[in-house]
């Protein structure tokens, strides 16, 4: 711990079905802080989602007509990735990526929860 | 003092002189010598800052890319320096910016700071041993507080040199010149994504590193962004020109050789020394200078 941003991730961690959280900056694809199981292919695939959101950013189109990307959800067999969008500068931001064993996690509740202590992973 | 001579590996000596400081608790600062060449500020055998030339400061990124205003950062700048505090307790205390993103800046900051050492070569590296000066609350500008790891930093510039040696293209060096390509954008259309930023500065004259600094972002996002940019059309690398009668121009019925009579690689403006292949290390005895232009390890993906 010893850092504001950690205790903020660690509280994401106590989650029901919380597995491993990161924030991810999204420009770079670098894990700048994470709490949880990791292996070593992590730094990897938070780099692949950050392309992700710069790609579903993309797909909002010009002016971004509804908005901006705001969640990120993707669904496995076993698991449940929930990427949040955080602050928008500098660059283009961060991610809070949290992942969960879907069968200890409902999505809309864990959208919900993570929403609400995602704010505080950046004060 | 200690020091740490030419090594393989994407950061040359640097490595082990960072495993070392980690073992040994070492508080003090880190002289890189090469291109570009730095200070790691180290406590306890974390890392807590790193200056480079190549790479904008925590503060740069701030102030650059308008997320903090430079009025604010001036009247905190006073404030720490009376109070004889630390600029980054000032910022987050004044509600500048948040101590969580303060600290995520100065992580990415750190890190690409590491990638630069990495994307040009460390010769050697020594220590200076003792607490870093803090007679001004900015000495170094940001300390990261708690410290970072050095294996954490290294791992993810080599993941970064990966990511960019995946192009089809090599990207363009930091102190390479980067132009836009004309008429490959129609008047009034807008990119998006932060390209149009980089296509009204990428004037022929400014370089990635320029870029970098001018925008306030990582050098790595910049190589990153123009790496994209490239393949999509929208920019070049510009070749250096040389003024007449500089001695670096080709001579005449030239073979277009890097290097001079001398056997050193020859200056280009504005261009770093390009270290000289393996082939021609081999065919002949290399001078003390050399040592300085030492190539990097063949099993990394050069830049």
């Amino acid at each position: 711990m010893g850092s504001s941003l950690q205790e903020a991730l660690h509280r994401v961690l106590a989650m029901e079905g919380v597995r491993t959280v990161a924030l991810i900056d999204i420009a770079s694809g670098m894990v700048v802080r994470s709490a949880g199981e990791q292996d070593a292919s992590f730094p990897a695939a938070a780099a692949s989602v950050a392309d992700e959101a710069r790609a579903a950013r993309g797909a909002l189109g010009p002016g971004r007509p509804a908005g901006g990307l705001d969640e990120m959800v993707a669904v496995t067999q076993s698991r449940l990735h929930l990427a949040k969008i955080l602050r928008d500068q500098p660059g283009e931001g961060f991610l809070l990526f949290v992942d969960m064993d879907r069968a200890r996690a409902n999505a809309a509740l864990a959208s919900l929860h993570v929403g609400q202590l995602a704010s505080a992973v950046l004060a | 003092m200690r020091s740490w001579g030419p090594a393989d590996g994407p950061v040359g000596p640097l490595a082990a002189a960072l495993a070392d400081c980690a073992v040994a608790g070492f508080t003090g600062a880190l002289a890189v010598i090469g291109a570009p060449g730095g200070t790691v500020y180290l406590t306890d055998g974390g890392i807590t800052a790193i200056e480079t030339p190549w790479s904008p400061s925590a503060e740069v990124i701030l102030l650059h890319s308008g997320r903090v205003l430079e009025s604010d950062w001036e009247t905190a700048f006073a404030a720490a320096t009376v109070a004889r505090g630390h600029m980054g307790a000032e910022l987050v205390g004044r509600g500048l910016v948040g101590a969580g993103e303060l600290e995520a800046l100065l992580r990415i900051a750190l890190a690409d700071a590491m990638f630069a050492f990495a994307a040009g070569f460390v010769d050697h590296c020594r220590t200076e041993a003792g607490p870093p000066e803090h007679a001004l609350p900015l000495e170094p500008a940001l300390p990261l507080e708690p410290a970072a790891e050095a294996d954490l930093l290294l791992s993810e510039a080599l993941r970064r040199i990966q990511a960019l040696a995946a192009f089809p293209e090599p990207p363009l060096r930091p102190r390479e010149r980067v132009a836009a390509v004309r008429g490959a954008v129609r008047p009034g259309v807008i990119l998006g994504g932060g390209r149009d930023e980089v296509l009204a500065l990428a004037d022929g004259r400014r370089t990635t590193r320029d870029l970098a600094f001018a925008l306030g972002r990582g050098l790595y996002v910049t190589m990153l962004q123009l790496a994209r940019m490239r393949a999509e059309g929208l920019i070049v690398p510009v070749a250096p020109v040389m003024p007449p009668g500089s001695g670096d121009e080709e001579p005449a019925g030239g073979t277009g050789a890097s290097e001079t009579t001398a056997g050193l690689p020859r200056r280009q403006k504005d261009r770093p020394l390009e270290p000289p292949r393996p082939a021609n290390l081999a065919s002949r005895s290399l001078p003390v200078a050399l040592r300085l232009l030492r190539p990097r390890s063949e099993d990394t993906p050069r830049l």
